[in-house]
């Protein structure tokens, strides 16, 4: 049977690709599945629980550095047998659009909350000086209404940016609820702050609306109810730091969206941002609308010492340039668990209506 | 092609007739929705009818380097329209453009479609799709500095649009 008009169903055309992200459960290292038999066909607007749209992504690239070499044998030392070498894969993307996981996503360590200050004299820090006091969520707050009681329309205005997490309760490990947000080794090193968790908590929320004993929020906190015992304090800015000491480490999904029909999907069960080796670049924002390393519409420059990693792009509008966020990831491996396979990534591919096979 | 053709144009058809049930035209006694495709119209229609888009189809390629058998080819295509406003001053023709220029860039969301074979009862689906570029909103004069009022004479606003439409050929290529 000849396949010929079923052909050109077969080749996927794309626009742009969409990033996806999901928590890791750092104690346990679980990462959030993604499986393409129950939910590979989403709206692309409408993504399952628990994965985060975070927009159009650009200058998206993937590398498989793991290499393959061969055994040989016998006197002409022909190839006997195969072997793969260390596992390594990489992914490179810019961010359009800014947000709290976009940013932590390309700083790659602790990301900050900048918490509202206190009234009369703070002490200057860059991180955020002493916060003005936290308001307590009372239950039956939900991921979406923060419950504070009557009075709260004296606290709070809808447009402000809430964080909402626990006190910070002396405890070595990750903090943050519902997605580690930090990893603490010693209280003495976040000066047994009480504020600290909601310094660097995901759970962040702009309120849409007051009520007379609540406040709704534009989008549900991404880890879900809060946890009894919880305070809110008003967020002024995000703020992502070189250095620190923390890796986040996330599940990612990118889909290249499907214009002819056919959708290619990647899912990374496990990412950590890094830099890698980088060929020493940095900015020039006078230099916007060129590319030093290939491309365009980068003010990237190679070659400058002490230079490793561009942390933003420029991508020119006229004489204008739209910023977005450099980001970098290793894939850490995932034992799939219907063969023990040690996995980096899965490409899926979902052809399109009436599409040949093969 | 005339299937990418069709496709394109009832695509557009129907989220305008969705998007706006009233943006409609009478062409030969029969309200429709307010987008034709001039080709379809006889040679001896009248002259184009305000607040309505004319859909023009140009030349047509096969895209390079996506030849092989089953070619991915580009066609030009023009959705011309304009207005006199809805008031008698008219001073409300830019607020209609406008509108109307929204309409187009929201109706060409999401920017592809199924391809189908309207020539057969019940259509076919062709198994691919038609997919497209963004619209580029030009002035329909070059000259858009001009006094709108001295190149026409009833003080029109108008706008042409500019797409290309891309679709894989029916025909195999050897």
């Amino acid at each position: 049977m000849s396949t010929t008009p079923l052909r050109a169903a077969m080749v996927p055309v794309t626009r742009q690709m969409r990033a996806y992200f999901a928590p890791v459960n750092r104690t346990t290292e679980t990462p959030t599945i993604f499986d393409p038999g129950l939910a590979g066909m989403f709206l692309l607007n409408a993504p399952p629980s628990p994965w985060v749209d975070l927009g159009w992504i650009e200058n998206f690239d993937r590398w498989y550095e793991t290499p393959t070499d061969v055994v040989r044998s016998g006197a002409k030392a022909q190839p006997a047998v195969q072997f793969r070498g260390p596992l390594e894969a990489r992914v490179e993307l810019d961010f359009r659009q800014w947000g709290k996981l976009q940013m932590a996503l390309a700083g790659g360590s602790e990301h900050m909350n900048v918490l509202a200050p206190a009234g009369g004299s703070v002490s200057p820090a860059p991180s955020g000086g002493t916060p003005a006091p936290g308001a307590a969520v009372l239950a039956g707050s939900t991921a979406s209404q923060l419950v504070f009681g009557t009075g709260v329309a004296g606290t709070f205005v809808a447009g402000q940016l809430l964080a909402v997490d626990l006190d910070y309760q002396q405890q070595i490990g990750y903090v943050g609820s519902g997605i580690a947000a930090a990893y603490v080794s010693d209280p003495l090193a976040v000066k047994q702050d009480p504020n600290y968790v909601r310094r660097v908590t995901f759970n962040v929320g702009r309120v849409a609306e007051v009520t007379e004993t609540s406040v709704l929020l534009a989008q549900p906190l991404l880890g879900g109810v809060p946890a009894a015992g919880a305070s809110a304090q008003v967020v002024i800015a995000f703020l992502d730091r070189e250095g620190g000491s923390f890796f986040q480490e996330w599940s990612a999904l990118f889909v290249a969206e499907e214009e002819s029909g056919g959708r290619v999907c990647f899912y990374y069960p496990r990412l950590s941002p890094n830099p890698g080796a980088g060929g020493g670049v940095r900015w020039d924002s006078a230099n916007v609308g060129t590319r030093g390393s290939g491309g365009n519409r980068s003010a990237k420059v190679v070659g400058v010492p002490g230079g490793k990693f561009v942390r933003e792009e420029f991508a020119a509008i006229e004489s204008c340039a739209a910023v977005s966020l450099h980001a970098s990831f290793l894939a850490l491996p995932f034992t799939d668990t219907n063969d023990g396979q040690s996995v980096l990534c899965y490409r899926s591919y979902f052809p399109a209506a009436m599409a040949a096979t093969y | 092609m005339q299937f990418a053709k069709d496709s394109f144009f009832l695509a557009l058809q129907s989220r305008l007739a969705g998007l706006d049930p009233g943006r409609t035209i009478t062409l030969n006694g029969a309200t429709v929705p307010g987008i034709v495709v001039v080709e379809n119209l006889p040679p001896s229609s009248a002259e184009p009818q305000p607040n309505a888009f004319y859909i023009e189809w140009g030349a047509a390629q096969v895209v390079a380097g996506h030849a092989r058998n089953a070619a991915l080819m580009s066609m030009e295509c023009v959705i011309s329209y304009y207005t006199l406003g809805s008031v008698a001053s008219m001073v409300d023709r830019g607020r209609m453009l406008g509108q109307m220029d929204e309409e187009l860039l929201a109706i060409c969301q999401p920017p592809n479609t199924e391809k189908i074979d309207y020539s057969q009862s019940p259509s076919a689906d062709l198994g691919t799709k038609v997919f497209w570029s963004q619209p580029v909103f030009e002035e329909k004069q070059k000259t858009a500095v001009d006094d709108l009022a001295a190149r026409h004479p009833d003080a029109r606003v108008e706008r042409r649009v500019r797409l290309n439409v891309f679709f894989f050929s029916e025909v195999t290529l050897s």
